[in-house]
């Protein structure tokens, strides 16, 4: 029995996956060994590496793929550097504040990246806000600050460090104050309890929000269209091109193969690597980590002006898209982008709210993001349960598996899409959105989760069984309570990503399932409207009274009461 | 309940039988109430004014149903060649080039005077589909930018404009105008581009590649460029309402055309209501409304156009002066073009 629970539990997320990731991955494959461009070719032809060799020889593609590597790289680093900070101010935060707060860390989320790019080309511009204050110093302006690098990580770091937030902030939470107390009890500074009690302990996490953040970095192609002004190239820019503008689905899908495989290999490595900094977790024995006495004292000088520093330009960066869409949101201006305030309005909350339009497809949103979050949430708990307290053949085989979705450029999954539309139109609409959703959050909730189930507590499960209580008690009593914290940042993470959904289901809308993204893509294609500040604020509301409703049923402090 | 190898060939041969049958009927049937007609098209003014003015109209006559599918051309058109012959639209709006790609490609169908405002059309609206507005690419720039104003495509090549110009991403409409416009402006044209190409290799670097007008607008309004080519009527609309700085030139060359276009689709269940919507479309209220809101000149030579309007618009010989080129042959090309402009002049 207990040979077969691993597997068991791991059934429900590959069976799911099999039924509706497996086919347009495998239509992706069959178009990358195309040898032509024909939009109207047969699925099955002679298989041709000519995709392959072609980009594999070209010093543009070669050069662009490498390119999105070293972003994505750099800007986990960034949301790492920059997201620890928020995290440990928001496991430190009072129970009362910590919806305010989480809603902060998830501004980014739930806000277009319409808007998000705007705030940051109002900081990066010449006549933005970083060369304002130079100039109040009678420095600047400096030029050339947009359509960088730089300014496509800093938007992507915004929109990403949020996974990384939630990540760490569950396992921290998870640490027992008593090994707090025990440090401190040693004569341990504030920086060395930092150091050798939360950072290892937190590395279950960390190692989620890595994995996460570089996957959907590496990924990325409308912030970085956006950013980069076709300056910065990713290889998701040139999926889309490839596959939208030319009609060209062989070279798209063997690009995003590539890609693929690059993402595959840096996750390996990255497990790998956090392995061996966790070798406790399979058992072996551990060495303590000591610090020299002058880094220490190093430490414990700067630790505090860094850690405050830090978090002042994450919360900065955090907030900047919230102040965007206050103001913007009653600004009477014709375009969503305009950067000075006219005039007061009300007019872009009347349309949200009395236009029809608008609230039917936001009505739509948030029935396939609660039920796409539920089912993801449902899948992923035995996954990750799978993955932590399992060892069994295939199970690493199993795990790259579940990531594929997030490694694999979503313009990619949707061409696949394309070419099942026949098919996938005898599904009903409602339920294909929500079976393609499911499929692109069950990486997120899988990772997310697979933190939080190492951080349970084991020895409360094994006083619950001596005490006499089965497996369904354990589970609703001990583990449920446990994972509490964890299952509600997983499912807020998992109905916030359904919710924003619009590159796959820009492919598999229907007539009759417009949702909001769509609706707002849509519009951007032409000319948006400040309607999307409306829509972004009043989703920001929501969100705040959600988590208070949630924070009172679920207790979001619950491990440090025990 | 079972059922033989013979008795089902025989249910295989009469289904097969049947369908052209049915295909033709639903094809030829006159719109009936509840009918449901599929249109994809951009969202925002688009979809308000063509809801205002075409679909409220239709359903009034008929008692159908009209739903969308909203989004940019490029998912649109590669949704409609996914599903060629089976089409979930019954009608799709596309670009110039795009249109008559795809009615050469099987996809959409080519106009014919089964709509009664084909007759109307001018003759550079009526390939690929139906015409529905013009929106000629031009120069825009800031005023208080240039020594003297903008009169020709080759005052692109001012030394003053030196890293102050966003160039159009190609293969957008406004990126293949100004290609096409570059290389014609020296001696070149579609079918030796090369010209053109080495042109705009000359005026870099760019401030920027600006991808679409809300990102100009932007860069405009934070002082990242100073000129660019972009639609004229978006521009006319962003100049009157937040940037009094801009001008729109008006080129001794002309303005490229560009146009956008309703098609329908090859296989829609739909025939007559697709005309109907499209003879509506071409009507006096929704030509009149697009050229109010936001510009967009009408295709058809029938459009009373109230006198304060006509300075802003492109009409009557103003149509023919147009730039326009051999779209087939640059949708063709598209690709390899593609790759150049990625590798040269972007990047």
């Amino acid at each position: 029995m207990t040979a077969r629970a691993g597997p068991a539990l791991a059934a429900p997320a590959t069976v799911w996956l099999l039924a509706t990731f497996a086919a347009p991955f495998g239509v992706v494959i069959l178009l990358s060994l195309h040898q032509d461009a024909d939009p109207f070719a047969p699925l099955f032809t002679q298989p041709s590496t000519a995709q392959f060799r072609a980009i594999l020889t070209d010093s543009f593609y070669i050069r662009v793929i490498l390119e999105t590597l070293a972003l994505g790289a750099g800007v986990t680093l960034l949301a790492v550097v920059l997201g620890y900070p928020v995290a440990l101010w928001l496991a430190r935060m009072p129970v009362r504040w910590r919806p305010i707060a989480l809603a902060v860390i998830l501004i980014p989320l739930l806000t277009n990246v319409v808007v998000r790019s705007l705030g940051i080309v109002l900081l990066l511009a010449p006549d933005g806000l970083i060369n304002q204050v130079l100039g109040v110093f009678g420095l600047g302006p400096i030029r050339g600050m947009l359509y960088t690098h730089g300014a496509v990580a800093l938007g992507l770091v915004q929109i990403f460090m949020p996974f990384v937030v939630l990540a760490l902030c569950g396992v921290l939470q998870g640490t027992s104050p008593r090994m707090h107390e025990a440090a401190q009890s040693l004569g341990a500074s504030p920086a060395v309890r930092f150091w050798t009690v939360d950072f290892p302990l937190s590395l279950p996490g960390l190692r989620a929000g890595v994995m996460i953040v570089f996957l959907v970095s590496s990924t990325a192609y409308v912030s970085a269209t956006l950013l980069g002004g076709k300056k910065v190239w990713t290889t998701g820019m040139l999926v889309w091109e490839e596959a939208l503008q030319n009609l060209n689905a062989p070279t798209a899908s063997a690009l995003a193969l590539i890609m693929t495989a690059c993402s595959i290999g840096f996750i390996a490595a990255c497990g790998f690597a956090f392995a061996r900094l966790m070798p406790w977790l399979d058992g072996r024995p551990a060495e303590a980590w000591s610090l020299p006495a002058r880094l220490v004292r190093a430490l414990d000088l700067v630790a505090p002006a860094v850690y405050r520093s830090l978090l002042a330009v994450a919360l900065a960066l955090l907030l900047l898209p919230l102040v965007l869409v206050c103001i913007q949101g009653f600004n009477d201006v014709p375009q969503a982008t305009v950067a000075g305030f006219r005039a007061f309005t009300w007019r872009w909350y009347e349309a949200v709210l009395f236009g029809g339009a608008y609230m039917d497809a936001f009505r739509l949103s948030i029935e396939i993001a609660v039920v796409s979050a539920t089912v993801a949430l449902g899948l992923a708990m035995p996954a990750a349960f799978a993955l932590v307290r399992h060892r069994f053949t295939g199970l690493t085989v199993l795990a790259a598996i579940w990531a594929l979705p997030l490694s694999l450029p979503q313009v990619a999954i949707g061409v696949g899409m394309l070419r099942l539309l026949q098919l996938y139109t005898v599904v009903p609409p409602f339920l294909g959105i929500v079976a393609v959703h499911v499929v692109l959050i069950l990486p997120f909730t899988i990772a997310l989760l697979q933190a939080s189930v190492q951080q349970l507590d084991r020895a409360q499960e094994e006083a619950a069984t001596t005490l006499g209580a089965g497996a369904l008690r354990r589970f609703a009593f001990v583990i449920v309570p446990g994972l509490a914290p964890g299952l509600a940042a997983t499912g807020i993470i998992a109905f916030l990503l359904s919710f924003g959904e619009v590159t796959v289901t820009s492919f598999v809308t229907t007539a009759r399932t417009i949702t909001l993204p769509v609706r707002i893509y849509a519009e951007a294609s032409f000319s948006l409207e400040p309607t999307v500040h409306a829509v972004s604020t009043l989703l920001i509301i929501v969100t705040i009274v959600a988590l208070f409703a949630l924070n009172r049923a679920v207790r979001l402090d619950r491990l440090y009461a025990r | 309940m079972s059922i033989s190898r013979r008795e089902f060939g025989k249910l295989v041969l009469a289904a097969g039988a049947a369908t052209p049958f049915s295909i033709v009927r639903a094809a030829l049937a006159q719109p009936k109430p509840g009918d449901e007609l599929v249109v994809g098209i951009w969202g925002g003014a688009q979809e308000r004014i063509v809801k205002q003015h075409v679909e409220k109209p239709l359903v009034e006559k008929y008692g159908c149903k009209v739903r969308y599918v909203l989004g940019a051309t490029p998912e649109r058109r590669s949704r409609a060649y996914a599903e060629r012959g089976r089409p979930s639209f019954d009608i799709i709006y596309l670009n110039i080039f795009e249109s008559r790609q795809a009615v050469k490609d099987g996809v959409t169908q080519p106009p014919t005077g089964a709509v009664a405002q084909f007759a109307n059309l001018y003759d550079v609206a009526r390939l690929g589909g139906y015409g529905v507005a013009f929106n000629p690419v031009t120069i825009v720039y800031d005023r208080r930018k240039a020594s003297k104003p903008v009169a020709s495509w080759k005052d692109l090549w001012n030394p003053e404009w030196k890293g102050r110009i966003a160039w159009p991403s190609y293969p957008t409409a406004e990126g293949a105008a100004a290609l096409l416009m570059a290389a014609k402006v020296w001696g070149g044209g579609e079918k030796s581009i090369d010209i053109g190409f080495q042109k705009i290799k000359e005026l870099k670097p760019f401030a920027a590649i600006q991808q679409s007008q809300d990102q100009l607008f932007q860069m405009f309004d934070q002082g990242v460029c100073d000129l660019s080519i972009e639609f004229g009527s978006a521009c006319r609309r962003y100049a009157e309402t937040r940037n009094p700085n801009l001008e729109i030139a008006n080129p001794v060359e002309g303005q490229a055309i560009a146009m956008n276009v309703a098609c329908i689709t090859v296989g829609t269940g739909n025939q007559k209501l697709a005309e109907e919507w499209i003879n509506v479309h071409l009507g006096q209220s929704c030509m009149l409304a697009y050229a109010r809101e936001i510009y967009y000149s009408p295709t058809v030579g029938n459009i009373e156009i109230p006198a304060e309007l006509k300075p802003k618009l492109v009409l009557g010989d103003d149509v023919r002066k147009l730039v326009d080129f051999d779209w087939e042959h640059v949708i063709r090309m598209q690709p390899q073009w593609l790759r150049r402009f990625d590798r040269e002049i972007a990047g």
